[in-house]
């Protein structure tokens, strides 16, 4: 066995182990685990349609993780995911309202633009601040979050607000119809396309450039890649931007194509399902992909159990975190499972 | 002036408590992003506790036996299985805000707010006005207080910050990191669940969901902001609730000349600004941490 599937491997029993633990949640919440699991299973997977709404989810959730896996190679903890994701939304809603009336091939373009320089900008000064004096990112980046929640509602409540809009949940003006890039169902063509050249871009960075390559070493031993001669702030620094750009681009692609406006506190979860996912690839890219489409289908599934199935979407939140509380975890004990089935193979 | 300081008492007391849980957990070397999710078990289970047992201190104990569980479980999860602590906080996390959801709905059938009849007792007419606040308000003071005597004052203390600085030199003089590492999370759950309790239970008497809306991690904010020293926490965690209250008193004075999300912003630049200036002043460069653990090669 390569060390590649041992690690497939244990991750795969963490899982289990957590959906075990979401089992014993749901008996004791008063449901029955199997029947939730069905339920769960049959809204991401298995129902009339479910494929589609579930990569609706996927695609945007492969960016922003894509992005995260490529700071976490390079050794940087930055779990500011959500709050570069909502600067990305925020700036191309900007963009949007400053060139509204021109015509959707310079739009498009522009707010993408718009979007992805908010993300990496988002993500800029964490990284600066931790290669110039040290300041742990972890709390940068949780109190950039938290800034960037603030500043989306205050822009749906303010420069940006909805005069129409019920009082109910401020939110944006509608992007028009003529620049959207899908319609609220959210999988389209130019969708599609985005996600792909990401996962190709990825891909051929982290393994095909020198850059992909220094900066896994620089996340693994620093000094030892300082010696080498590459400089570790420069590499540092463009996994900050990279992953933010990206985040940015996933909160672009949220705004203008199934969501259409910006609403305060909209898809609070992005950013954290993202970690996961590519701690669940264990950062490799195409890894991210498949487990993108397995928690895309989860977060369609959250949608499905309460019309559907009558069923609480805190079920989904809960499989969620369970699976975060033990996706990082070695255990001697699995390990040692897993040795007895390397002497048998 | 008395409804000021009443109304900062109310939002700060269930902020001083989560932030000791945090503190006594970064002493002992755990970077605790759990605390929001131990805060709303605290919240749910002190209301829906009151409803189904009608009895307050039966619906604390049971409050204090399931945060202190969960608890327990992050520790098994970090120490045993040694998982990324700020993963498996933020787990801890979603699985307080999911289960609580979860049985609010299993146990009342929707998923609206919960009201108890009665909550914490009242400190009374004794106090003048400040009678309506709860008893843990006037714990509050005692408990940063001995908070304080506890981790730089007792043998259990030294050996708990030296369990998180420095676990070799702790298990040279026999003290045992892992352990004293439950023992932090421990004393964190019981404080998470009196603060999630006067949260829900000190002055509303209602429990939302999700009503904790980030308080937990703003405990975690103050925690990194006093550099986990009890006193200093809590005056942390005070002044993000007294920016809180001014916020909403200038929207009330001002209307929107003061965009109030700007203010509530404060704490969190606060904060980034603390830390960036802690690591100035002690000099040096951070080493590089390769988060080479996070993965297997």
């Amino acid at each position: 066995m390569t060390g590649k599937f041992v690690s497939v491997l244990r991750g795969l029993i963490f899982i289990v182990i957590a959906l075990a633990l979401c089992g014993v949640i749901f008996q004791f919440a008063g449901y029955s685990a199997l029947g939730m699991f069905h339920s769960v299973a049959e809204g991401a997977f298995f129902r009339p349609g479910a494929w589609q709404q579930s990569l609706r989810w996927a695609l945007p959730l492969f960016i922003t993780a894509a992005g995260v896996g490529i700071s976490f190679r390079a050794g940087y903890f930055n779990i500011g995911a959500q709050g570069q994701f909502y600067l990305g939304a925020i700036c191309a809603a900007f963009m949007a309202e400053w060139l509204n009336g021109a015509p959707a091939f310079v739009v498009i373009p522009a707010c993408f633009a718009a979007g992805m320089t908010g993300g990496a900008l988002w993500a800029l000064w964490p990284g600066l601040l931790r290669l110039q004096s040290g300041t742990d990112e972890v709390i940068t980046t949780l109190m950039g979050n938290f800034l960037a929640g603030l500043l989306l509602v205050y822009v749906t409540a303010g420069p940006l607000k909805d005069p129409s809009g019920s009082g109910q949940q401020a939110s944006s003006r509608p992007l028009a119809a003529a620049y959207r890039i899908s319609d609220s169902l959210g999988l389209s063509p130019t969708i599609i396309v985005i996600a792909a050249l990401v996962a190709v871009a990825m891909w051929l960075l982290v393994n095909r450039t020198a850059f992909g390559v220094l900066a896994s070493l620089a996340g693994r031993n620093p000094t030892m890649v300082q010696w080498q001669g590459a400089t570790v702030w420069r590499l540092g620094l463009s996994s900050f931007l990279i992953s933010g750009a990206l985040a940015g681009l996933a909160g672009t692609i949220e705004f203008m194509g199934p969501n259409g406006r910006l609403a305060g506190g909209f898809l609070p979860t992005h950013g954290f399902t993202a970690i996961l996912i590519a701690l669940v690839a264990n950062l490799s890219v195409v890894g991210t992909a498949f487990v993108s489409v397995f928690f895309g289908g989860l977060a369609s599934a959250a949608l499905y159990l309460p019309i559907m199935a009558g069923l609480p979407s805190a079920a989904i939140e809960i499989i969620n975190a369970a699976i975060a509380l033990f996706i990082t975890a070695k255990s001697g004990f699995v390990d040692r499972l897993l040795a007895i089935g390397r002497r048998s193979a | 002036m008395n409804d000021i300081i009443v109304a900062i008492l109310r939002s700060g007391t269930p902020l001083i408590y989560v932030t000791m849980a945090g503190v006594v957990a970064q002493r002992a070397g755990i970077w605790n992003l759990g605390l929001e999710g131990l805060m709303i078990i605290g919240a749910c289970t002190a209301i829906v506790g009151i409803v189904l047992t009608g009895s307050f201190a039966l619906a604390m104990l049971i409050a204090i036996i399931l945060c202190v569980l969960a608890s327990v479980l992050l520790w098994f999860v970090i120490e045993k299985l040694k998982a990324n602590p700020i993963i498996a906080g933020l787990g801890l996390t979603g699985l307080g805000l999911g289960g609580t959801s979860l049985a609010v709905q299993a146990i009342f059938g929707s998923q609206a707010a919960v009201t108890a009849p009665f909550g914490v007792p009242k400190l009374g007419p004794a106090f003048g006005p400040f009678g309506v606040l709860s008893i843990f308000v006037l714990a509050m003071p005692f408990a940063v207080f001995a908070m304080w005597v506890l981790l730089r004052r007792t043998r259990f203390g030294l050996r708990l910050a030296a369990s998180g600085e420095h676990p070799f030199a702790a298990r040279s003089v026999g003290a045992n990191p892992s352990r004293m590492r439950l023992a932090a999370l421990i004393i964190g759950g019981v404080l998470c669940a009196i603060g999630g309790a006067e949260l829900a239970a000190g002055s509303l008497q209602i429990y939302a969901q999700n009503m904790t809306a980030g308080r937990g991690f703003m405990a975690f904010a103050a925690v990194i902001f006093g550099a986990a020293h009890p006193i200093g926490s809590a005056f942390a965690a005070l002044f993000f609730s007294v920016v809180g209250a001014l916020g909403i008193r200038a929207q009330l004075l001002f209307g929107d000349a003061v965009p109030h999300d700007l203010l509530l912003a404060l704490p969190y630049i606060a904060t980034v600004f603390g830390v960036w200036l802690s690591g100035k002043l002690r000099g040096g460069r951070k080493a590089a941490t390769g988060f080479a653990e996070l993965r297997d090669y």
